[in-house]
């Protein structure tokens, strides 16, 4: 690891003042103590915020705020999540370890980086590592990569659980930007798609830090799932998953919302799946007949075109699961 | 009962591991973490191309780092006199000549060294080392690279292969299995220091302290007393410490540079191409059979990708001439040089993957004849001799294991036909398959030290890799001499003490308990001799005929004639009795044929719509003979079931051929299981001794606790599905599309 200088600040504009491109955040440091060490992240600086943001979940008008340093462990037992957003507390408990689980933050967690093998290993081509050199993935063990709105460039998959149920959910990502400014990015407009510009994950401004995830009321705290097929059964990354939630009035479906990780460089929502569920009725038929449709325009590589049966398999579990069916 | 209610002695522990409290206090040191005065670092920095010359080493940015003691590269380095030329580096046998050629053979392999006064540095430092290369060809790709090697034949052809095509059913099909990584808990690591020119001391990981000292005494050419190897406590070691890796010469050589002790520890992603690892292998199968279900013959074909500068062949037709009678037999077999580092033995090495193809085409057969896959091995096992060299068995019990580990898991409510017990989206299904090993032994030597309260230790140089030898040794040292436990310590794994053999191949128990026994009676012996100036009794009397206990000597007469031990100490003016005696094979070995053996049954459950398979039960049920110590003997069986689970359903190392490299070196790609994998694994055992293959009358565990679990698996997913897969690992991406 190269040398680097470490502060810690307790207030956010006090650790906004000593950010500049040469430092970095840190926070629960689960994924940018391995990116320091195998020299993907090289920052000079490291500022502490683990004291510098809020780390409750709180009521708010419109429904609650996670606080960005709320670590992941406590946010899946926290019991407004329990009891308003269980979603949120299942995907959550679908990765990683406790132990990572315990460090990691719910900020940190839509900031991870893929987890491509490529991306981490540094004797090879990667765009999203050092662009212009290629992506090795593309045309390589691409088994774990995109089916869906990748680039020539990058064919990444993002890795979080936390974010597909987050996605799922219509949160929104509340940002202090350097001169204190607060503002608030929809979930479906954070991340990005890779296209030209691998390098750049999400759309958080520069310099700014994120302060708290909001979720406003719904009612799919009753019918709610999370899917995770992975190549164990626990502490692994997901071929694919699916967060699955239904608004029922009776067995009709007033509104369902259904995303995907293993699938794109960010959370991927099926839109037209969801529309054609609403007014249906809640039955295997119509649960197949919506994975069909996700299923349909999907593109995938040499090495993975297993992720379009295993993605229909996966929404129809998760879609029964929402019935305890 | 809770765990925490169990009652726990620390001071009298009853059949536990005798280093259990050491290694979970962390009072146990592993060999990175003892201390050692004026202790520096090295950092080996790996090549990034797989196949080349290195042309230039860039170390100048390097050196710049604060607490640099120096940089080992081909170009500035110790020699050593055992890799002093081409002659000497093939006679050496230690595969790679670390730092004494400008070749490069695989992605990683060690190009320089930095050593620093901290960990720390030398991690930095060795970041910003760069190489300039004249790069070749590299091939990587086992499934590409097989093609161009072609088949000879491995051992000799029994009766008529052709005969297999007059069988009324036959099998014929291709079985692949992916290179499997060593990653032991505890990464291999040295600590050497040069007590003097030719005095060496090291701290390593490794199965065999003896065989360490031997390579390196002769790699620097000096007498092999003058080494000294402490491995007291080893974190797993599955093949992986069996030979001499090149990383640990590197460590010895930094301490020769600068005159100082060093420490080397492999990082974990060095762990993936530096200590080995299961080969990749193809196999084909024919079999036969006739409509009564007697096997005509097999014809197994095998390769196993090596490396291009040693070669590796794993033997995998050697399982195929062990369990069955096969009138008509022909196994071939090949070596695929690779791009990459050396592969070597992991547990169950060749068997494992062997036996995966001839169990899952029986399997395939059984179906083909109507026959329960039970019944069509019973019919066909090799039960009255060694198939092969038509010895009788000493002992083989294959057939108990398989009534009894079919009547654990309620065999008969498995269903003949496949995809015939339906759960909503589930299948469910039951396989099993047998495995079986060639039971050895080697020479050993054990020592007893005992002290005047009746106290004793009892030593050996053979390390435990966690097996459980130490409280083996106990038993066994119990159960001969009648001294309590509480009053037994067991020393291992330091070269001081008395030699034996590396703990490997299932032949440590195998091999050491031969030894305790020989130096309770010598122990018996030398106390009988200072009891007969008390006693005339005493004189001449035999080991069987001398009973010992925790307070002093008697004899099985009818007066016993009673000594203590004090009295024995005073009148003769003892400290400590010391004695050292040696056993090994003998004539046995030209009468008998030895085997330990496993029958391996499983049931799962199989998701048709996600490819996710679930284990719910794992039996398996041993011939090891006689069972010395039951907690450490099962929880070799069930660690096995558990490595044969990841064997099965997740481990592979992936490689990429464009890249010449190994794709991903960690453990978010690459999978072991976790406890959320395995069910409980149920063990049992036969539990007979064999009373010819040692003293004890056991036989080793170590690798048939995992040859046949794979099968099993797959096997029990054909049941469950009609889906047979014969490429491994089985994850659900195979599921699916299979």
């Amino acid at each position: 690891m190269r040398p680097f200088l470490f502060s810690k600040s307790s207030a956010a504009n006090q650790a906004l003042a000593k950010k500049n491109h040469s430092t970095q955040f840190i926070a629960g440091g689960t994924n940018l103590v391995d990116l320091m060490k195998k020299h993907i992240a090289n920052p000079e600086s490291l500022v502490d915020i683990s004291s510098a943001l809020p780390n409750k979940v709180e009521n708010t008008t419109k429904g609650i705020s996670i606080g960005a340093m709320m670590r992941n462990s406590a946010t899946a037992n926290d019991a407004i999540i329990l009891a308003k957003f269980p979603l949120v507390a299942k995907a959550i408990l679908a990765g990683a370890s406790p132990q990572i689980r315990n460090m990691a933050s719910a900020a940190g967690n839509l900031l991870q980086r893929t987890r491509c093998p490529y991306f981490y290993d540094v004797t090879t081509p990667c765009n999203k590592r050092q662009p212009g050199s290629g992506c090795s993935a593309i045309n390589g063990e691409n088994r774990m990569s995109a089916v869906a709105g990748y680039s020539e460039q990058c064919v990444a998959v993002h890795p979080s659980d936390l974010c597909v149920a987050l996605a799922a959910l219509d949160a929104s990502v509340v940002v202090n930007d350097k001169d204190g400014k607060t503002q608030t990015i929809a979930f479906q407009d954070f991340h990005r798609l890779p296209g030209n510009t691998p390098q750049k994950d999400n759309n958080l401004p520069a310099n700014a830090l994120i302060r708290a995830i909001e979720i406003a009321a719904n009612p799919f705290a009753k019918n709610n799932a999370y899917v995770k097929l992975r190549d164990r059964d626990s502490y692994a990354f997901a071929l694919v998953s699916v967060a699955a939630a239904l608004h029922l009035n009776g067995d009709k479906i007033v509104e369902a919302r259904l995303a995907s990780g293993g699938v794109a460089h960010k959370p991927w929502r099926w839109l037209a799946a969801e529309k054609y569920l609403k007014g249906k009725t809640a039955n295997i038929a119509n649960f197949e007949a919506a994975a069909n449709i996700a299923i349909k325009d999907l593109k995938p590589l040499s090495h993975n075109g297993f992720k379009i049966p295993m993605l229909k398999g996966a929404i129809e579990t998760a879609l029964k699961q929402c019935l305890d069916l | 009962m809770g765990f925490f209610d169990e009652t726990f002695d620390l001071m009298a522990p009853n059949d536990r591991r005798v280093e259990g409290v050491a290694k979970v206090t962390g009072a146990g040191k592993y060999a990175a973490e003892y201390k050692v005065d004026g202790l520096c670092h090295a950092v080996l920095v790996g090549s990034t191309i797989a196949a080349g010359t290195i042309k230039n080493i860039n170390v100048d940015n390097a050196k710049q780092v604060s607490g640099i003691l120096d940089i080992v590269t081909h170009l500035n380095k110790p020699l050593v006199p055992g890799l002093a030329d081409e002659a000497k580096i093939k006679e050496a046998r230690l595969g790679l000549a670390i730092f004494h050629t400008d070749k490069i053979f695989f992605k990683g392999q060690p190009i320089a060294m930095v050593i620093a006064e901290t960990l720390e540095d030398a991690t930095y430092a060795a970041s910003l080392i760069t190489a300039e290369y004249e790069k070749t060809d590299a091939h990587v790709d086992f499934d590409a690279a097989l093609k161009k090697v072609p088949l000879t034949p491995a051992g000799k052809e029994r009766g008529n292969i052709e005969t297999l095509n007059k069988a009324t059913q036959t099998v014929e099909a291709e079985y692949n299995i992916k290179a499997e990584v060593h990653n032991p808990m505890e990464m291999h690591a040295t600590i050497a220091e040069w007590k003097a020119d030719d005095k060496l001391k090291l701290f390593d990981k490794n199965q065999g302290v003896n065989s360490v000292q031997r390579t390196f005494a002769k790699l620097f050419n000096i007498p092999t007393d003058n080494i000294e190897v402490i491995s007291e406590f080893v974190g797993g070691g599955f093949g992986s410490g069996l030979r001499v890796w090149p990383h640990a010469l590197a460590c010895i050589m930094a301490a020769k540079q600068v005159k100082r002790p060093v420490k080397l520890m492999l990082t974990r992603p060095q762990m993936f191409y530096s200590v080995g690892y299961r080969p990749a292998a193809w196999q084909k199968i024919k079999l036969g059979a006739n409509s009564d279900g007697k096997f005509v013959g097999i014809h197994h074909q095998a390769k196993n990708g090596t490396s291009v500068y040693e070669n590796f062949n794993e033997g995998i037709t050697r399982v195929t001439r062990l369990i069955y009678h096969f009138d008509n037999l022909k196994t071939e077999a090949a070596t695929v040089p690779l791009n990459l580092s050396t592969p070597t033995w992991m547990r169950g090495p060749g068997d494992c993957t062997g036996d995966f193809a001839i169990e899952s085409a029986i399997d395939e057969l059984s179906y083909k004849l109507n026959m329960d896959p039970v019944a069509l091995r019973m019919k066909n096992l090799a039960l009255d001799k060694h198939p092969d060299n038509g010895m009788p068995w000493s002992t083989n019990y294959i057939n108990e294991c398989i009534e009894k580990g079919a009547q654990m898991i309620g065999w008969k409510d498995r269903k003949p036909a496949h995809s015939q017990t339906i759960d909503g989206d589930w299948s469910i299904g039951y396989g099993m398959a047998v495995g079986a090993w060639n039971a050895g032994r080697g020479n050993a030597s054990a020592g007893i030290q005992m002290q005047k309260d009746g106290a004793i230790i009892v030593q050996t140089a053979m390390t435990d890799i966690g097996t459980g030898t130490g409280v083996s040794m106990q038993n066994i040292a119990h159960e001969q001499t009648g001294i309590s436990k509480s009053k037994i310590n067991i020393e291992l794994g330091n070269s001081n003490l008395p030699p034996a053999p590396s703990q490997g191949g299932s032949n440590g128990l195998s091999s050491i308990g031969g030894a305790v026994v020989a130096a309770v009676s010598a122990l018996k012996l030398k106390l009988a001799g200072y009891a007969a100036g008390q006693n005339e009794a005493y004189q001449n009397a035999a080991p069987a005929d001398i009973l010992l206990s925790d307070s002093g000597i008697s004899l099985k007469t009818p007066n016993e004639q009673f000594i203590s031990y004090a009295a024995l100490w005073e009148k003769n003016n003892l400290d400590v009795l010391e004695v050292e005696a040696s056993s090994g094979p003998g004539a046995e070995r030209q009468k008998y044929a030895f085997c330990s053996s496993a029958a391996h049954f499983c049931k799962l459950r199989v998701n048709r719509k996600t490819g996710k398979v679930k284990l719910e039960r794992m039996v398996t049920v041993a011939d090891g003979g006689k069972i010395i110590s039951e907690k450490a003997a099962a929880n070799q069986m069930s660690g096995a079931a558990v490595g044969g689970i990841g064997m099965a359903l997740m481990e592979e190392q992936q490689t990429d051929e464009r890249l010449g490299t190994l794709v991903g070196n960690d453990f978010a790609g690459y999978h072991f299981p976790v406890n959320s994998d395995a069910p409980i694994i149920e063990v049992a055992f036969v539990n007979k001794p064999d009373p010819n293959i040692n003293p004890q009358g056991s036989k080793g565990l170590g690798e048939v606790g995992i040859i046949g679990t794979a099968a099993a698996i797959a096997n029990a997913i054909y049941n469950a599905t009609g889906k047979r897969l014969r490429d491994l690992p089985i994850t659900p991406d195979k599921v699916l599309l299979g």
